[in-house]
């Protein structure tokens, strides 16, 4: 994770006002905290942060029906929270249907539940992902056409 | 040339088969039949597909009465393992067809000398599974862009074959394959993918990747069905999408 990608969460978790926001991707985990008396943004980047871990694409059962997205995960407590749209796969990920074609979402629009965010390619496996919560997109946490771990956080959205 | 769809009913009782002389896609359609609550097995089949789906936003050559475009709505079952499982059923399917022995190269096209002759994408849309498999069958020609990479199961074998034949074998492979994959596990499926695709190990192949092509050899399958290729420099590298190609092809 390069330093202007901190930069960025760093503006998400001001310019939106989560209270906190963790991230992790590869080897590099990310935990950013609003104070809440003052204005200032705190940033934590543990040592210790586990290593990457290359978790398989599926479930571990056999036989189970794929969620389009797995369930969202509230990483600020309390009053803002923020929905992280994860990835259910290993993959490639592509934020429009083909090569050129404008994104699925963007930064700032208003997503109803259903709504396709973003394809994650494995093994010619086209896999849709949706947004499962009314709101509005803050942040794309991964750029067009590039690998995704399994869980990777791809999209910040603030329910309405 | 008419497709006889009562005849591929016939071939699979119970199972519901819609025909169309024309679409987009057929990926279009069974998504909005399977959504509309259409059973896993539903097989939707068109003479002719005016848009064609490839793999991410590419097409696939659908030319009328020539090839078997066809999308069938999955029944639940462990992804990615089930790609590779759809392009084992296709190759048996065409080899039951055809005595023509198809080789896979990864993740599941299928190549007869070298070009394609069918090409497989699984789509998933609301948790539902939707392979959607193209058959060359009976193209005497292609455009002049896909002649180098492009065959027909007519051109390899010298004569035409019964597309909805095809069709039915192929709804039945497919149903074989995700039993075994069900009943066995995937690593079933990726032993029998190692064994019959020459592009499993010790292959020199390109991959296209957004952030440049990768050149190496092929050292088989991970645990999870990626393939896996070594670099010059001793490097292992894990293939995750598509892209492959033979070096030279």
């Amino acid at each position: 994770m390069t330093i202007d990608e901190i930069r960025e969460l760093v503006h998400l978790v001001t310019d939106t006002g989560i209270a906190e926001l963790e991230l992790q991707r590869g080897e590099n985990r990310v935990r950013i905290r609003r104070s809440a008396s003052a204005q200032h943004t705190e940033v934590m980047v543990p040592s210790d942060a586990p290593p990457a871990v290359h978790a398989p694409p599926a479930p571990a059962s056999p036989e189970i029906r794929m969620p389009a997205v797995p369930a969202p995960t509230e990483v600020a407590p309390e009053e803002t929270k923020t929905v992280l749209i994860k990835s259910p796969i290993v993959g490639t990920f592509y934020e429009g249907p083909s090569p050129g074609a404008p994104p699925f979402v963007r930064i700032g629009e208003t997503v109803q539940p259903g709504k396709v965010l973003c394809i994650i390619e494995s093994m010619k496996l086209m896999n849709e992902i949706e947004a499962e919560v009314a709101g509005v997109v803050t942040s794309k946490l991964v750029q067009n056409g590039q690998p995704v771990e399994y869980g990777e956080a791809l999209f910040a959205i603030t329910p309405l | 040339m008419s497709f006889d769809v009562e005849s591929v009913r016939r071939r699979l009782p119970g199972r519901r088969v819609e025909y169309f002389e024309i679409l987009d896609t057929t990926m279009r359609e069974a998504a909005e039949l399977a959504a509309a609550g259409a059973a896993a097995g539903t097989v939707v089949i068109a003479g002719e597909q005016t848009a064609g789906q490839g793999r991410h936003g590419r097409t696939w050559h659908s030319e009328a009465g020539s090839g078997l475009y066809l999308s069938l709505v999955l029944p639940a079952a462990s992804p990615p393992a089930v790609t590779l499982a759809l392009g084992l059923a296709a190759a048996e399917a065409i080899a039951r067809v055809t005595d023509l022995e198809c080789d896979l190269r990864w993740p599941n096209d299928l190549l007869l000398n070298e070009r394609k002759a069918a090409g497989i994408l699984v789509q998933v849309e609301s948790g539902v599974l939707i392979a959607g498999i193209g058959v060359n069958v009976n193209h005497t020609a292609f455009p002049e862009e896909l002649t180098g990479s492009a065959t027909s199961l007519r051109r390899e074998a010298g004569r035409p074959f019964s597309r909805e034949e095809l069709a039915a074998e192929l709804c039945e492979a497919v149903d074989r394959y995700l039993r075994m994959l069900r009943a066995a596990g995937k690593e079933k499926i990726f032993a029998l993918f190692t064994q019959r695709s020459s592009y499993a190990r010790g292959r020199a192949v390109t991959v296209d990747r957004p952030e440049g092509a990768l050149r190496g050899v092929t050292a088989g399958l991970d645990g999870d069905g990626f393939l896996k290729v070594r670099t010059p420099d001793g490097r292992e590298h894990l293939i995750i999408a598509g892209g492959v190609r033979a070096v030279g092809a």
